[in-house]
């Protein structure tokens, strides 16, 4: 079998009907970001326009947030007027990245199949949900059905043992296994992650689902366990339903062992997520941009460690520093800590909490040639602007490091 | 059924993961399809060393490595695939969301490892679906994997939308 839990969740959702390999599942959640959003209005207007069930879909305006172009802006205009007339109870205008937004929200849980028009929607999965991107089309069948197709995946158990080192975080641990396995080394399975000792914080493990998708994973979740429990309290304001869905035994078809204290900082090189090395190999790489923000790399943790070792330092002047909150509701904790403040003073320039940079959608876009250094999730040809430009990803702590020296360097020469 | 027995076209062959960012960057999303087709054009260009392909109006059938159409979500290079006319994919594997959204358009998906190695751009192919297979320039002959009942099913429908008609007037 080797299901893994994922298989349970598809399980629990069938309604019965049955297609070759594919089962009709019932759907709990749909993330619907401004682009793809706008690409379905249309066939959803000629479908009646009746969405199944409008508390259970969440719609964001984050990619053209505000919009730079007038086709982004009537893009953007066709999704918040629909949003407007159709009363949908959850439109975020300008909040936060739409995959930031949907956890920070008292929707999703552990157990549930959540969908959105984005494909790192598979970052909820931290939550211990099932959790994974479709096209406009497939999401287009969601709203109006309330349910999807599904197969049932092979499933992957990864075993992340031992301390986290304080210059290792989630960023690095999935930038390793995408190293070790490739770019389709995933290809169409699930992965579950076992945090044993219970040392991976949660926006660290937002960060390694958001990126299973890089490996080319249907969807990566989080066992449940105190770190959700806390997570889901705290978030809430109380427990509400807790079902640890893990306690009965589950199969999976193969089983990955991370000895976390052994790992290095990881530096993905140009143009793909799965060229990894160490960034031993690669220190002293001249960059002229660093990007810390995006649905994988702009959360608190991420803008704390930035801070920590920025505070009472300058970056290079050869560097422009770009950072980008992944919400407002980020952004402010950033200002109440502190964060903020040192970043600016360390020469920083704080975006709006959007898409941004990432996608080469507005601003931080790279001229021909140029090197940028980002905690993002793709470092595809092109992605952040001039063809010949060259994306690395690594960590927040490894970006600001790099920062302050002008170059690539491993963080722990400054820490 | 808008699924047909026979496909033919030409070849364009493309790498391994061939992600959608260099497939259709992403300053070409847009609800325009002319604008939306530049796109994919603009793609075959950075694909491409040799220049744009020139026989786009005798039918073209995509033949691609492993992982095909890997990254973002956005439908709109699916979209321009249907714009100018591409009959049917072939590829080593595909990513899992571009599969979903080249079947959801109505775009047939197939998967076989062997032709890769042996297509070239502008090759004459064959694809039928009644025996399996697929005939490169009249000389040699793979077959693809069987597709699933699900799968065909929404392909014959013409695309997911159509399919959900047909559903919803079934159920």
């Amino acid at each position: 079998m080797g299901k893994g839990y994922t298989g349970e969740i598809i399980q629990r959702h069938a309604d019965g009907r049955r297609e070759g390999e594919y089962l009709s599942v019932k759907v709990d959640f749909v993330l619907l970001p401004d682009p793809t959003f706008a690409l379905l209005l249309s066939g959803l207007g000629e479908l009646g326009g009746k969405i199944w069930n409008k508390e259970k879909v969440l719609v964001t305006v984050d990619h053209f947030a505000p919009p730079s172009t007038i086709e982004r802006a009537n893009l953007a205009k066709a999704v918040i007027n629909f949003a407007m007339n159709e009363k949908l109870p959850h439109c975020f205008i300008y909040q936060g990245i739409c995959h930031q937004l949907l956890v920070e929200g008292p929707w999703v849980r552990p157990g549930m199949i959540v969908l959105g028009a984005d494909s790192h929607t598979t970052t909820a999965g931290a939550l211990g949900c099932l959790a994974t991107g479709m096209g406009s089309t497939d999401i287009l069948y969601t709203l109006i059905t309330g349910k999807t197709w599904l197969r049932s995946p092979e499933t992957v158990q990864i075993d992340l043992k031992a301390a986290l080192p304080s210059y290792i975080m989630g960023k690095d641990i999935i930038l390793d296994l995408l190293g070790r396995f490739g770019e389709g080394g995933f290809l169409y399975q699930a992965i579950e992650f076992y945090d044993i000792d219970g040392v991976i914080p949660m926006d660290d493990r937002l960060a390694i689902c958001n990126m299973v998708v890089e490996g080319g994973a249907k969807n990566g979740l989080f066992r449940p366990d105190e770190v959700t429990r806390e997570y889901l309290k705290e978030r809430d304001d109380h427990l509400g339903q807790w079902e640890n869905p893990f306690e009965e035994e589950l199969r999976y078809t193969k089983r990955i062992e991370v000895d976390l204290s052994s790992l290095h900082p990881r530096v993905a090189l140009p143009h793909t997520p799965a060229q990894v090395v160490d960034v031993g190999e690669i220190e002293g790489e001249e960059i002229q941009q660093i990007f810390i923000g995006s649905c994988t790399g702009g959360r608190l943790r991420d803008l704390e460690q930035t801070a920590s070792l920025l505070r009472k330092r300058k970056i290079s002047p050869r560097i422009r520093l770009l950072i980008t909150p992944a919400s407002q509701k980020i952004y402010q904790e950033a200002i109440k800590r502190g964060y903020i403040q040192v970043l600016l003073e360390a020469g920083g320039v704080v975006l709006n909490p959007s898409c941004g940079p990432c996608g080469g959608i507005d601003k931080g876009i790279l001229g021909a040639g140029e090197g940028c250094l980002s905690t993002s999730n793709r470092n595809f040809q092109g992605r952040m602007g001039d063809p010949s430009s060259r994306i690395y990803l690594a960590s927040p702590l490894t970006a600001a490091a790099s920062a302050m020296a002008g170059r690539i360097i491993d963080p722990r020469e400054v820490m | 059924m808008a699924l047909p027995e026979k496909i033919s076209g030409r070849i364009w062959r493309l790498g391994d993961h061939v992600n959608t960012d260099v497939l259709h960057p992403s300053s070409y999303f847009s609800l325009n399809e002319m604008r939306v087709k530049e796109g994919l054009l603009e793609g075959m260009e950075r694909l491409r060393a040799d220049g744009k392909i020139d026989f786009l109006n005798e039918g073209l059938v995509i033949v691609a490595g492993e992982n095909f159409g890997c990254g973002s979500s956005r439908e709109t290079s699916v979209r321009a695939f249907r714009t100018c006319g591409v009959k049917g994919v072939v590829a080593v594997s595909f990513a899992r969301i571009f599969f979903r959204s080249l079947v959801n358009l109505g775009i047939p998906p197939f998967e076989c490892r062997e032709i890769h190695h042996w297509a070239k751009d502008g090759d004459l192919i064959h694809i039928s679906l009644q025996d399996g297979s697929i005939e490169l320039g009249n000389t040699r002959r793979f077959p693809f994997s069987p597709m699933d009942p699900h799968i065909k099913e929404i392909l014959e429908a013409g695309g997911l939308i159509p399919y959900l008609r047909r559903e919803k007037d079934g159920i």
